[in-house]
């Protein structure tokens, strides 16, 4: 054991993280044998039964005429691609598709920005001032998805809440009852302060965790060599925590993809359809409406689409392992 | 010797010069941890107090950042409502069940990838992230009637699987993530000292792992725990099988909710997620890997 | 050190799970005990609030006592997510026996196949003196799956004390203009006149039934939003005038926050409101329980109150359940007159059938809310409508126009929304 951790050469990683990206070690070639098919096997059978067979089932409903009728019944007329057909010629449905993209990015890039930023303190802290803000972070993550949502309903309340009591006693009496919900953007924005909210401490701690795992040693030799914080953030420490920050940014972009619990909440998709994306148009349309094929049907657009937004991912996901 | 490498665990992390600033240069590094602080706790502090409000100073006209009053009537009326322990237990099961499942399965599978050579390896990956992207809301109905055809609405472990199911894939991918950043020279060295492969990877790897296993366990913990939709959904007859955020929507009447009751039974609610986190945090904030690869 | 920690943690967590698989298809067994021999179980589902604990109680006991052969649960449902609920109900193999549904929600389920017809018991259940307003949504293509369980409307509840320090009396208020300038009179200082949120859409709907307008129509089949015909907009126009004269926030609904505590907590003179709202308002603040007073909400003229929607509830009988006849026993005692009375004077609610209205006459609550009773109104009885209910464009067009926006324009636009959500459901 000690001779491991002698062994671990820990001045050699620097040399490699000059020339980012940094790829991942080179796995263990010898004697697999069927191993790796025993260790995946639960893994697999788990999609399998769980997931794939359920994914299955939705595929069918989209291609079928399926309401509340068919569900009880059991049997169901199959109709093509007409559900798709009606989707893909709604106008609305467009509209909801570039919503939902816009929705995405911006809570992206704020979640990114505002992760990284948080991580990269919190590692500078000193260990007290260090668990108060890992903890507030976990805090804030664990409070309930409904329960987070109601608060923020209340306090930009236009009547009851602190936020436009607080604007007008600063002065800005174009707030005083201000209606936050009557108004598309000022209702989208405040979902993306919700949102961002809610995901920064995830995306925070992630990173933070990935930050302890650089060696210290690589900073002080590269500060050494007479490189500047920003230089030394960019060509040591990014590189090596990159993998981390790309499946971050992936599962982020997956998840305000499919943000539904909050918007659900406080605005059910409105006013109008100001804040309906593709998740809200799919429930409403299914379980609201009753029409589990259409609601189905934009379930899988929406996968096709995000698909879309992490090939790139994917392809440099496998470049990475190209190299190894 | 673990004890040796307990220690160096345990032992605070090598500072860089620049951690060693004087107390001024550090004022907006605490500062910017306080404004974190504040933003992140604000809605928490807001749900807090709202529960120990009068519920007559909840959303009132005249909205105090301090309650003029206090009461505990609302956690009183939170832990006397009906089926409290009842409910507490169905979550704990089925959140536990699920975080555990899925860290198993998961781990084995992400070694599988990280350290392994294998024909098909490329396919799986894709097939896990695929699996991420899975349209919970509206796989919900096939679920529910593959629940129903094989006798399995109305059951705890159902819920558990599905939740194992949500959780699974990005256990997997964070577990590679972390497995990827750790070198896996370290366990061919101690593989070369006579270990054998498992054995290098539980000395080796898998202390190294531990902020991973944290932050995956937290985060299936906190999805299993806040889920409502299959849980109103598959649990339909059997009343004693309801879980605690169903159960939260008791509060609610003809003539709105009894907010204050909700937010004692969220902070409740909360406090799980915490104590799984404050249990485990050692793990991240030590510093494990820089003690580790250091020596 | 720390890894054989881990480790013990792991496998003993382990044995959870193996426990929890254990104990979880231990007590599924449990719950799905079907009564082999003895009583057979009989689950209902009423709503949170629908009958008091005592009420139930008692009702449970009488029952039992009555049908010995039938076990009788009784489960509370919530009011969040119940739609799906009852989806997911009625499409299971092993449904609850009696479901309460509200009235305007019967028409979506009963097109699905999923409930039980019970248009031949309707002369056993003295099915001609029903409230149209609760029988009729309980039909769908000439057949009865809902059976009338109870009604509520709205009414104007009032502070006595606030009335008299401004000299207004109620029993004066007979006409909307009346009434718009009493509640002008009481909107002093920081004493609101009335508080009405923005997205109190039922209140609409009685301005506008009021003024001979209606939601939507029908037309050659086909339904169609009907807000920006010129009666729709009188309606509208009128609930604005109103709705100024106090502090009601236009972008919420009457349950967010709960207007009962609104009024309980401020100086609010009125609210539109269930009788049983004062209840509500009496137990958040107590020095409020001999102040509170209730009048039918005024129509336009003197001689008509005010058209009302008529909220309630029917009982159903999933088509899935097990135990039929045990099911229609229960619905034929808890909507019979026996305990409908009981059940009117304990939660005030206007019972079933017209026939049973004097039961509730000593209430003030219940009295008022008959008056408006008389001209007791639905939404349009399809299936489409409860599509029209999940998105509720109404709401936005109500907070649009309240806060500025061009009222035709947005008339025209919901009015669309209306015709498009209510097409494509059916």
């Amino acid at each position: 054991m000690s001779a491991t951790e002698e062994h671990a050469p820990p001045r050699r990683r620097p040399a490699r993280t000059s020339a980012p990206p940094a790829p991942p070690r080179r796995p263990t070639r010898d004697r697999s044998g069927p191993w790796p098919y025993l260790l995946i096997a639960p893994a697999v059978l788990g999609m399998l039964y769980l997931l794939l067979y359920p994914l299955a089932r939705a595929v069918l409903i989209s291609l079928q005429d399926f309401r509340l009728r068919e569900l009880i019944s059991g049997d169901a007329e199959f109709v093509g691609l007409a559900n798709y057909r009606a989707l893909l010629t709604d106008p609305r449905f467009w509209t909801v598709v570039r919503r939902t993209f816009l929705f995405m990015a911006v809570n992206v890039a704020l979640i990114m920005v505002l992760a990284l930023l948080v991580a990269l303190m919190t590692e500078r802290l000193g260990r007290v001032w260090r668990t108060v803000v890992l903890s507030s972070l976990v805090l804030a993550w664990a409070m309930p998805v409904v329960a987070a949502t109601t608060v923020f309903q209340w306090l930009f309340h236009s009547e009851f809440g602190i936020v436009n009591r607080a604007l007008t006693s600063l002065g800005a009496h174009s707030f005083e009852r201000y209606p936050w919900f009557a108004h598309g953007t000022a209702a989208f924005a405040i979902l993306v302060t919700l949102v961002v909210w809610q995901s920064v401490p995830f995306a925070a701690i992630t990173l933070y965790s990935a930050l302890t795992t650089v060696p210290a040693e690589l900073h002080e030799s590269a500060r050494l060599d007479g490189a500047g914080a920003f230089r030394i953030l960019r060509s040591v420490t990014f590189p090596l925590i990159r993998p981390i920050v790309m499946l971050v940014l992936c599962l982020e972009v997956i998840w305000t993809f499919k943000a539904f619990v909050q918007i659900w909440v406080m605005t059910k998709g409105g006013p109008g359809d100001a804040t309906t994306i593709l998740p809200i148009y799919a429930v409403q349309t299914a379980l609201s409406r009753q029409r589990y094929d259409l609601g189905s049907a934009a379930s899988m657009i929406t996968v096709v689409l995000m698909s879309g937004v992490l090939v790139l991912y994917f392809r440099q996901l496998f470049r990475q392992e190209n190299e190894s | 010797m673990s004890t040796v490498r307990g220690d160096s665990v345990r032992a605070p992390r090598g500072r860089a010069p620049h951690f060693r600033a004087p107390r001024l240069r550090r004022l907006p590094l605490h500062a910017g941890a306080a404004l974190t602080v504040l933003v992140c706790l604000f809605p928490v502090y807001w749900m807090i107090t709202t529960a120990l409000k009068p519920s007559r100073d909840i959303q009132s006209s005249d909205p105090h950042l301090v309650p003029h009053s206090w009461t505990l009537e609302h956690f009183r009326t939170a832990v006397n409502a009906p089926g409290f322990a009842q409910f507490w237990r169905n979550s704990l099961l089925v959140t536990a069940g699920a975080v555990l499942l899925s860290l198993l399965v998961a781990l084995a599978a992400a070694y599988a990838v990280a350290r392994m050579r294998w024909r098909g390896r490329r396919p799986f990956v894709l097939a896990v992230f695929i699996a991420q992207m899975a349209p919970w809301e509206s796989l919900i109905i096939p679920v529910y009637i593959i629940a129903r055809d094989t006798g399995m609405l109305d059951r705890l472990l159902t819920l558990t699987l599905v939740y194992f199911m949500v959780t699974l894939p990005f256990t997997v991918i964070v577990l590679r993530g972390f497995l990827a950043t750790i070198p896996p020279e370290l366990e061919e060295a101690a593989q070369v000292d006579g270990c054998t492969r498992l054995g290098a990877f539980r000395r080796v790897a898998l202390p190294l792992l531990a902020p991973g296993l944290m932050a995956t366990s937290l985060f299936g913990f906190i999805t299993a725990w806040n889920e409502f939709a299959y849980a109103n959904f598959l649990i339909i007859k059997n009343q004693d099988q309801r879980t605690l955020p169903v159960w939260l929507s008791s509060f609610q009447n003809t003539f709105g909710t009894d907010w204050g009751a909700t937010m004692a039974a969220s902070t409740l609610f909360a406090l799980p997620a915490l104590a799984v986190f404050l249990l485990l945090q050692r793990h991240v904030t030590s510093g494990l890997a820089t003690g580790a690869v250091k020596g | 050190m720390k890894f054989r920690l881990l480790a013990g943690a792991s496998s003993s967590l382990l044995l959870l799970t193996t426990l929890l698989t254990a104990c979880s298809s231990g007590s599924g067994s449990d719950g799905s005990a079907d009564g082999s021999g003895g009583a057979s179980e009989l689950t209902v589902w009423l709503m949170r609030d629908s009958v008091s604990a005592a009420f139930q109680k008692e009702f449970t006991q009488a029952f039992t006592r009555a049908h010995p052969g039938i076990d009788l649960k009784i489960q509370i449902q919530e009011w969040d997510g119940i739609g799906q609920k009852v989806t997911a109900a009625l499409a299971s193999n092993d449904a609850p026996d009696v479901i309460e549904v509200g009235n305007t929600q019967v028409a979506q389920y009963a097109q699905s196949g999923g409930l039980a017809d019970l248009t031949g018991k309707k002369a056993d259940l003295g099915g001609d003196t029903w409230l149209k307003g609760l029988a009729e949504p309980g039909a769908w293509e000439g057949r009865q799956y809902g059976i009338p369980y109870y009604a509520a409307n709205r009414v104007v509840v009032y502070r006595k004390d606030l009335f008299r320090q401004a000299g207004v009396d109620p029993a004066a208020i007979r006409t909307r203009q009346q009434w718009l300038a009493a509640t002008r009179k009481l909107n002093k200082g920081d004493q609101q006149g009335i508080y009405l949120t923005g997205q109190t859409w039922y209140a609409l709907a009685g301005f506008i039934w009021d003024e001979g307008g209606d939601l939507a129509v029908q037309e050659g089949g086909k339904w169609k939003g009907a807000l920006d015909t010129p009666e729709a907009l009188a309606g509208m126009r009128f609930y604005k005038e109103l709705q100024a004269l106090g502090k009601g926030p236009k972008d919420a609904d009457e349950a967010n926050p709960p207007q009962a505590e609104v009024m309980a907590a401020g100086k609010v003179a009125q609210i539109i409101s269930v009788p049983g709202g004062a209840n509500v308002i009496a137990e958040h603040n107590p020095r409020l329980k001999d102040q509170l007073g209730f009048f039918p909400i005024p129509g336009k003229t003197a001689g008509k109150p005010g058209a009302v929607f008529t909220g309630g509830s029917d009982l159903v009988i999933p088509a899935a359940s097990r135990h039929q006849d045990a099911a229609y026993t229960f619905v034929k005692e808890l909507t019979g007159d026996t305990w409908q009375k009981k059940l009117a004077l304990a939660m005030s609610y206007v019972p079933n059938k017209t026939s049973l209205a004097s039961a509730v006459a000593s209430d003030p609550g219940a009295a008022a809310m008959a008056v408006g009773a008389a001209e007791g109104r639905a939404t349009p009885n399809t299936p489409g409508w409860a599509a029209v209910e999940a998105e509720n464009p109404v709401k936005d067009y109500m907070t649009a126009a309240l806060t500025g926006g061009d009222l035709a324009q947005e008339a025209r636009k919901a009015s669309a929304e209306i015709t498009r959500a209510m097409n494509s459901a059916s």
